[in-house]
């Protein structure tokens, strides 16, 4: 085991390497841009490739590219780079090729500020390819370590479900540093519970199961056998097709490979939920971190206050809403976006709260003066923001 | 220590402010202790304002904001200006640049970093390590002197002497 | 069926898709004839198509490997591919005109300077045409389309003395060519030194749309007018620099041959790759 005092970055870009990755394609942008430049120094050392895209939108195309000729494939951005990676998400998501992106979030909208954290890509994550027809993997890191952790984890899904899947991290976990322990040996990543999924090659002619299979190996051409894949609807062949039944089997396929395996994808961290809590703070990411200390505060003080921290984004956990309480979410943006999945998914006699902050952390001590408003029944209300649309 | 240490360390960009906390959070690390530290800066890696908040605790770091600092290191006029209100325990400053006000600072430490840099070193850029070495002091009954010293010269290996010289130079100012 | 396609294509996917007496369906058994002249058979070579017509009349017709990009991104997409596949594989693409020289330039130059190891062959309609006829880069000047009802008015790639193949020079190809669809045995010659070239290599292939553009712009949709209609417009090369003002016309002929000028993208990026290796102490 290697102990090391670094960044997220770093720790994507090891976990890449353990997970097997030999291909990263990207474009340099704050704050994703260690990840580019670690994976400059690292992949040759290890015979793999890191090329650097005349835009992000090529850079994903060519990590589909390369997983497309066999090799596990990484890009990561930042928002403004996330958006242009809308169609060759879309073509990995539809051709069932496995990869894996990053989106190390800032504050937006568009080049917004470029050194802060935010989290406004919730949605984006889940509705990047137009078209709708699809279901999708998102994972969100909330420390160094679990960097490490989920990215191994993101390539091990990637490859069993055959798709792209997003790590949605934020600028502060990508930057921020922590204690790390990058496993050397299979025996160590075993005892850390990391489980890598080599790559498996389907070589052709028959590769869209009409199915909800997973662990169907990906297509990998080069083989000569007849390999067929791309954008159009395909039939089970792989062959462009207009039929309405067809496309039926294949978006079916495409959504229900995911939600009905989602066992395997759904994670999170619950904290007090046991002493059945009037209210629940909700958060994912970095700010889930000081959500935790809020809680604790807020508990050790005698109030009926838990925490959730969504580690799995999508498929959205509706199951985790299911008890009756005041959800607050607590986010890295103004507009509100996991609070509008929370007021969906709650169950009846529910109410669901909003706290924004952007750019920066909120506080420990904020939290926990909304925790109380909220037990006394009072409206969220800051500096002439109504927090309390919702 | 206390289970939970606060640190923040505020100046402008190219002044070391990242590397004094990767040297401390890597030295607490090492002692054992949970460590993070959340960098913050603007568009520019140089010129624009650049903070560190490091925690260091007894356990794992939940929160990683520094939100009552035990220990702020205003390194700049606009750093004090800016943060000055979250400090609780020892404001060091660069008494060149600063004139600290009237914060809720347990205790002021003045380190004329930048003069004793220039003056005694000949080499402004060591006013960051001189710092390192008072916060370090500040910090004794938390961090092990000699873990600091040790991740000082692994994150800063050039010019070791010169380094460990304005460290001890920063020690003895805030004594 | 066809000998040559009963040896090479997927019997479910022939005739294909384009119109009766499209120059598309010429085009699709001339790159046939070269890849039979070379000896190759499905395993040597993968082939990826964009969209629109060619992309349609030419995906999953390859009894080999085959794959389709999104529209203008195929580059990139066969940029990956190619660092993944054995050298000796050869990557054939079959695009449009609007896939290489409008939405799809970005990507071709950066093809083009990192000299990837691709064989780029541009069915050129002259427009937009499987979307029901729009102008494109390469519509002559002043065409009536769909979409330029009085006449085109902003220049394309072959207008006032540009010629968009002097771009892909520039930017590093290492073989180009054009030809008009009509030309059988200089597009064969073409495609089987593009498929030989090691490096970024493209033919672009003038066929027109008889049924789109032939109605619109020349007032008769029928394939004997728009055959006779490209060949009064052909003309050679000129050897030595391009004249200042082209002349109006499709020119024709080899444009380029850098063949082994320049090193291939996967030789160059292997050949890092293995000096960092061989500098860290590892043996690759």
């Amino acid at each position: 085991m290697r102990r090391v005092f670094d960044t997220g970055n770093a720790a994507i870009t090891e976990a890449a390497i353990v997970a097997g990755c030999r291909v990263f394609a990207g474009y340099p942008i704050t704050p994703a841009t260690e990840i580019a430049e670690n994976m400059a120094r690292r992949l040759p050392e290890v015979g793999g490739y890191y090329v650097q895209a005349e835009d992000e939108c090529a850079a994903l195309h060519l990590c589909n590219g390369a997983s497309l000729g066999g090799l596990k494939a990484m890009t990561a951005t930042s928002g403004p780079g996330f958006i242009l990676f809308a169609d060759p998400f879309g073509w990995a998501v539809s051709a069932e090729i496995p990869v894996v992106i990053v989106d190390a979030q800032r504050v937006g909208p568009v080049s917004g500020i470029t050194g802060a954290p935010g989290q406004g890509e919730l949605y984006l994550s889940r509705y990047l390819a137009h078209g709708g027809n699809y279901e999708t993997i998102v994972l969100a890191p909330s420390s160094v370590q679990e960097a490490f952790r989920l990215t191994v984890r993101a390539f091990a899904l990637a490859e069993r479900f055959r798709t792209p899947v997003t790590l949605l991290a934020d600028q502060m976990v990508t930057d921020g540093w922590e204690a790390l322990a990058i496993p050397e040996t299979s025996d160590e990543r075993a005892a850390m519970g990391l489980e890598v999924v080599p790559r498996r090659a389907h070589p052709g002619p028959d590769f869209y199961p009409a199915s909800d299979a997973i662990d169907v190996p990906p297509v990998v051409l080069g083989r000569g056998a007849g390999g067929a894949c791309s954008d159009w609807t395909p039939t089970e062949r792989g062959h462009d097709t207009e039929e309405v039944e067809a496309q039926h089997k294949h978006a079916h396929r495409l959504i229900h490979k995911i939600r009905r395996h989602r066992h395997l994808i759904d994670e999170h961290e619950a904290w007090g939920l046991e002493d059945d809590p009037e209210v629940i703070l909700v958060s994912y990411g970095t700010p889930s971190r000081v959500v935790k200390s809020a809680v604790a505060r807020a508990r050790a003080e005698g109030l009926r206050v838990g925490g959730l921290r969504l580690v799995s984004l999508w498929p959205f956990p509706d199951h985790l809403f299911a008890r009756r309480a005041r959800y607050l979410s607590v986010e890295l943006n103004w507009d509100g976006q996991l609070v509008r999945e929370i007021q969906r998914a709650m169950s009846p006699g529910s109410s669901a709260h909003f706290f924004g902050r952007c750019g920066e952390l909120p506080r420990v001590a904020e939290l926990c003066e909304a925790s109380r408003a909220l037990l006394r029944g009072e409206r969220l209300a800051r500096r002439g923001w109504e927090l309390e649309a919702y | 220590m206390s289970d939970r240490i606060e640190i923040l360390l505020s100046g402008h960009g190219g002044q070391g402010v990242v590397r004094l906390g990767q040297v401390l959070g890597l030295a607490g690390s090492r002692q054992g202790l949970g460590a993070t530290m959340l960098v913050s800066h603007g568009t520019e890696t140089r010129g624009g304002y650049v903070r560190s908040q490091v925690v260091l605790a007894s356990g794992e770091v939940d929160s990683p904001v520094v939100e009552r600092a035990d220990c702020f290191c205003a390194m700049t006029a606009s750093a004090y200006e800016r943060f000055h209100p979250l400090v609780r325990g020892t404001l060091l400053y660069d008494p060149a640049v600063v004139a600290p006000g009237a914060d809720r600072a347990a205790r002021r430490v003045a380190v004329p970093a930048s003069a004793t840099a220039a003056g005694e070193l000949g080499k402004p850029l060591l006013a960051n390590v001189i710092f390192l070495g008072a916060v370090s002091r500040i910090l004794a009954a938390t961090l092990d002197r000699t873990a600091v010293v040790a991740a000082l010269r692994d994150r800063i290996p050039r010019y070791p002497e010169e380094n460990a010289r304005a460290f001890e130079l920063g020690w003895e100012l805030a004594g | 069926m066809d000998p040559l396609a009963g040896k090479y294509l997927r019997p479910e996917k022939w005739p294909g898709t384009a119109c009766p007496g499209c120059g598309l369906r010429l085009l699709h058994r001339e790159v046939l004839t070269a890849i039979d002249a070379l000896g190759l058979g499905p395993s040597d070579l993968v082939w990826g198509t964009a969209i629109g017509c060619t992309g349609r009349q030419t995906y999953a017709t390859w009894r080999g490997d085959t794959f389709a990009g999104t529209h203008g991104r195929v580059y990139a997409l066969a940029t990956g591919l190619r660092l993944a596949l054995p050298r000796e594989k050869r990557i054939l693409l079959t695009v449009g005109d609007g896939d290489a020289f409008t939405i799809g330039l970005p990507h071709l130059l950066a093809a083009a300077r990192r000299n990837v190891d691709l064989t780029v062959v541009v069915g050129d309609n002259l427009g937009y045409q499987s979307t029901g006829g729009q102008y494109g880069v390469t519509t002559p000047a002043g065409s009536r389309t769909d979409s330029s009802p009085y006449g085109t008015w902003e220049p394309g790639w072959s207008d006032g003395g540009l010629d968009v193949l002097g771009i892909v020079r520039e930017a590093g190809a290492s073989f180009l060519a054009r030809h008009t669809v009509l030309q059988r045995d200089a597009v064969v010659e073409s495609v089987k030194a593009a498929l030989g070239t090691r490096g970024f290599s493209l033919v672009q292939v003038v066929y027109g749309c008889h049924v789109h553009y032939g109605a619109q712009a020349l007032g008769d949709g029928t394939v004997g007018a728009i055959q006779g209609w490209i060949r009064a417009r052909t003309v050679p090369l000129e050897p030595g620099p391009a004249p200042e003002v082209a002349p109006a016309g499709f020119r024709t002929g080899v444009f380029h041959d850098a063949r082994g000028a320049r090193p291939e993208f996967t030789e160059r990026l292997r050949d890092h790759v293995a000096a960092v290796r061989a500098r860290a102490g590892r043996t690759s």
